[in-house]
């Protein structure tokens, strides 16, 4: 028995907001008579951060502290329309639909704050819950001071609605998935390299570390792009290794149904990681943002199968690689086999239907 | 049967045999165990009873009559949260929250009982306890660091595991 | 300080150290009934017998509704955007996976309503189910869906998905290497730890207030109201904090029949599901069966890819043709590739259907093509990093669906874990970059692959 190193990588790309569009977010702030902000959104915060991250976007566009900041996505009579929380859609799409209306809210503060101050708006600026003049910046208001005239001198509420939609993109020929136009809100990109140690005798494979470069676009709270990295990579090995809802399939007998009799990754599965975050801002993006909660789980499986091959030489192309995988193709491997060679075909798996199906092309020197 | 829970007293009119877990939620109105899976695999039920951490779950409620349950509302509250807790704040080391009571629980639990804070015997004490959206690594930095106690509340802790670049 | 960049605590983050945050399950709501569901238990079967009047008169029992009682018992998750619907929310005349709800119980207690499920007179006709996806083409196969065994709307009744780009003929004549491999990822749980739940609660002004752990508020009032036939305003929906979701509590699997039982009883519902419900019942990933023929040249250009994707759908077809859509488009992963040919089939299973999960429709190609691209760096003998950075899309590129990519990182990514790894990479390949590709990384095959329209 020995336990042997190994190490690959992989690099992947993955689309921001729902494939081909066509998935709107709406939101609508208010403010209160002392300046504090009111957010309603309809993004659901299933863990990935959208209470935190839209509050961020908020705070900086209306120009206010962020802790002046309510967020509300509670429900559906006070909250607009948000297509969900998923796509890696709710940083990018509805953060879009905060900032938007985040905007006019300034804009609103603004012009009363030049009413009340007798400045033209277009002369004001607004920065840290303070209204004040671009060229004389202590003549300023508070944001508070702003609400409160606005709500007892003017009869007003401030508020601002913001809506993001990029639309449905159809396919236009539908022979060769051909479109007009960019089918999503962004790309965003990312590499994983895995450091894996295989047990050549039991075939068990453990994974030592992962390292993982993301461009995100723009990092609006690292912190908690960290928890989408670091839970994603989880997710990859366990997709990568552990993880299977059918053991034997295709069958459907030995399913799990407790946690005891399905392997997720547990705290003792834990590798070091390292997370690389590049921060190359999109174009259309809140703050130059992308989504990138979805691929977090994308890379490291490959990345894993690489490296168990430089581990012990084999390919284990079935998910996850378990140890009676691996042991499998360690057999094979030692009874000789490996990639089937005829002219220039190199076949590493045998088991391709893909000339019998469909639109199938023979590529076979037959 | 009578409990000491979060440190008043509570009558329990429950069967016996009911689950912890249920009197708890059902009967008492403690709301932080979770029913995660009522069958001891995940741990977001997880309660110290006497000290010790126990699935409220697998816990019939007449094995604790007499006992002190402690929920992690009893161990700190918004305003004077305890360091395990603090920690957990601090770090981001609950993603959307389900299985952070039982965490909590079981991290005090560990340190409480002189736990040395390694990262191999944290991995070790939380590795009854599931949780699917963090991939542990911030909890587990959580309570590496929980004794120090004296965190900047109004950030998040940096991250020994990153590097950015513009 | 400005909030956009900083590293704040989570919004909820004390809410939930301290176990004050409410899910659904810790909404408290006065005279909450308790939901249990008749599930199947066969993967395949003709329902021949359906009979609730026993489990109607049992203790405790409040309401019970089968598929009569759903005023429109198909909407599909993608209706939206005018693809047929074709699952029924409860089980109708026949069942098609192990563990599809057929009748749902409303009672007083747990056990009151377990009792009545299984005083439920039901009885099945077993036939002949099919599980594997390679199967699908065969003559005289047993037929899983009323569509057949392949998902047959995509645009202008297609059977499949394809992309179709430059010439798969012309990538294999010049290739000197062929290169095949086939990737077979598995179903995974989605396995958040707050299982599938929803509180549903008769209001007195003909209202619902639905307490829900939806990812998507707004899709599942849609699916609830077209299932009900009722408008926007009759229903609230209260959630915006999860318990975990990856995907599959968009499915909305549990809001309209609470609400229908809240209807029927004038009470509050609530259907919590087991974890063995959440395990065995709740839709996974989906898994994937992958084709790849690369055609390739020994100094390690990429010029075609053929590609054969079988999706799993399992027995209905939910999120399925948009995942598969989804995944055509991004076959080549983060490269360029000028020829391409790829047939995608939505295949149906009698397994339980499968939903989005993160990174759907890409988690499976990924695996593919990037095991894959390592496997023609073995065969050519290319360094991983450099056969990847060679063929790694650039501004300009254009992608499987003829978009121009305006901002590709892939260059990035790569000399950012080349350094982290400590790798030393060839200085004509550690000084590439995202920009436009001119000179020898602008190889004749490549040639056609440059546009110039500006389009991000």
């Amino acid at each position: 028995m020995a336990i042997q190193k190994g190490h690959g990588i992989a690099s992947i790309e993955y689309p921001t907001g729902m494939n081909q569009n066509g998935d709107p977010s709406q939101a609508w702030i208010k403010v209160k008579p002392d300046g504090r902000i009111d957010v309603f959104s309809g993004t659901t915060d299933i863990g990935n951060g959208s209470k935190t991250i839209q509050s961020q976007i908020v705070a900086d566009t209306i120009g206010v502290p962020y802790d002046w900041i309510t967020f509300d996505n509670s429900n559906t009579d006070s909250s607009p329309v948000c297509t969900g929380t998923f796509a890696s859609r709710a940083t990018f799409v509805a953060g879009k639909a905060v900032l938007k209306a985040a905007q006019r809210v300034r804009e609103r503060i603004l012009e009363v704050a030049g009413q009340e101050m007798e400045i033209s708006p277009d002369d004001l600026d607004l920065d840290d819950g303070d209204v004040f003049a671009k060229d004389a910046p202590t003549r300023r208001m508070s944001v508070g001071d702003v609400a409160a005239a606005a709500t007892w001198t003017y009869g007003e509420l401030i508020t601002g609605t913001g809506a993001h939609l990029n639309p449905y993109v159809p396919i236009v020929d539908s022979s060769t998935g051909e479109v007009d136009s960019p089918p999503h809100a962004a790309i965003s990109y990312a590499a994983c390299a895995a450091d894996v140690e295989v047990n050549d005798e039991t075939g068990e494979v453990r994974v030592l570390r992962l390292i993982q470069a993301y461009d995100v676009g723009r990092a609006i709270n690292p912190a908690l792009l960290e928890g989408q990295i670091e839970g994603g990579a989880m997710m990859g090995l366990g997709l990568g290794v552990l993880e299977d809802s059918y053991p034997y399939y295709p069958s459907v007998d030995n399913r799990a149904g407790d946690f005891g009799s399905y392997y997720a990754p547990s705290s003792a599965d834990l590798p070091e990681m390292v997370n690389v975050i590049i921060e190359n801002p999109s174009v259309d993006g809140p703050y130059g943002a992308k989504g990138i909660g979805e691929m977090a789980n994308n890379a490291q499986p490959a990345a894993i199968a690489t490296a168990v091959h430089d581990a012990v030489g084999v390919w284990v192309t079935e998910l996850p690689i378990t140890p009676e995988r691996v042991l499998a193709a360690l057999d094979a491997k030692s009874g000789g086999s490996g990639p089937r060679r005829e002219g220039k075909h190199v076949a590493y798996d045998e088991e391709i239907s893909i000339n019998a199906v469909g639109t199938g092309l023979a590529w076979r020197a037959d | 049967m009578k409990i000491t829970l979060n440190g008043a007293d509570a009558q329990v009119d429950s069967p016996p045999l009911t689950p912890l877990l249920h009197v708890l939620r059902e009967e008492l109105g403690v709301l932080s165990a979770k029913a995660g899976c009522e069958n001891g695999g995940c741990g977001a039920c997880t309660v110290l009873i006497d000290g010790s951490p126990r699935r409220a779950c697998l816990t019939a409620a007449i094995a604790a009559d007499g006992s002190e349950v402690t929920t992690v509302e009893g161990l700190g509250t918004p305003e004077a949260l305890s360091p395990v807790q603090k920690a957990f704040v601090h770090f981001c080391a609950a993603q959307c929250g389900f299985c952070t009571p039982g965490m909590v629980i079981a991290a005090t639990a560990y340190l409480d009982k002189g736990g040395s804070g390694s990262r191999e015997e944290i991995t070790e004490a939380l590795a009854g306890h599931v949780c699917r959206c963090t991939g542990y690594l911030k909890i587990v930095d959580a309570v590496a660091a929980a004794r120090e106690g004296d965190f900047d509340m109004s950030v998040a802790a940096e991250s020994p595991h990153t590097q950015v670049r513009a | 300080m400005k909030a956009v960049g900083a590293r704040l605590p989570r919004y909820d983050g004390v809410g939930h150290a301290t176990g004050r945050t409410a899910f659904v399950d810790d909404i408290r709501a006065h005279g909450t009934l308790w939901a249990k569901a008749l599930r199947s238990p066969h993967d395949y079967a003709t329902i021949t017998r359906l009979d609730t009047t026993a489990a109607e008169n049992m203790p405790g029992v409040r309401a019970v509704i089968t598929h009569a009682d759903v005023p429109l018992l198909e909407y599909g998750h993608l209706s939206a955007l005018g693809i047929p619907a074709d699952e029924p929310l409860l089980a109708k005349d026949e069942v098609r996976y192990k563990g599809q709800p057929i009748a749902l119980v409303a009672a007083e207690t747990t056990e009151q309503a377990a009792d009545a499920v299984a005083a439920i007179e039901v009885d099945f006709a077993p036939k002949t189910p099919l599980f594997d996806v390679r199967k699908a083409f065969d003559a005289d196969v047993s037929q899983p869906h009323h569509w057949g065994t392949v998902y047959p709307h995509f645009e202008e009744s297609m059977d499949r998905r394809q992309i179709r780009k430059g010439s798969i003929e012309k990538a294999f004549d010049d290739a000197d290497k062929i290169i095949s491999g086939v990737y077979r990822p598995a179903a995974i749980e989605q396995m958040p730890i707050e299982t599938q739940v929803c509180l549903s609660v008769p209001e007195p002004d003909g209202r619902f207030t639905i307490y829900s752990c939806t990812q998507a508020l707004y899709f599942s009032m849609g699916v609830v109201a077209a299932h009900m036939q009722i408008p926007l305003n009759r229903l609230k929906f209260v959630g915006g904090t999860v318990g975990g979701g990856f995907g599959g509590k968009v499915d909305t699997a549990t809001e309209t029949v609470c609400t229908l039982l809240a209807q029927r009883s004038g009470r509050p519902v609530k259907w919590r599901w087991t974890r063995e419900e959440e395990f065995l019942c709740s839709s996974t990933r989906a898994p994937w069966h992958m084709e790849i023929i690369d055609a390739v040249t020994d100094d390690g250009w990429i010029l075609g890819r053929k590609m054969l994707t079988l999706h799993d759908a399992g027995a209905y077809a939910r999120f399925s043709p948009y995942g598969v859509t989804k995944h055509s488009f991004h076959h080549t992963g983060a490269y360029t590739i000028p020829n391409l040919h790829f047939d995608g089939y939505v295949v149906f299973t009698n397994r339980v259907p499968t939903t989005a999960m993160r990174g759907y429709g890409v988690t499976s190609v990924s695996f593919a093509v990037e095991s894959h691209m390592s496997r023609v760096a073995e065969e050519l003998g290319i360094d991983p990093f450099e056969l990847r950075l060679k063929n790694a899309n650039r501004i300009g590129d254009t992608s499987p669906n003829g978009i121009a990519y305006t901002d590709p990182s892939t260059v990035d990514v790569l000399h950012a874990i080349s350094e982290a790894t400590g790798n030393e990479l060839a200085p004509g390949y550690a000084a590439a970059s995202r920009q436009r590709r001119a000179g020898e990384w602008l190889p004749d095959h490549l040639l056609a692959q440059i546009s110039d329209t500006e389009v991000h």
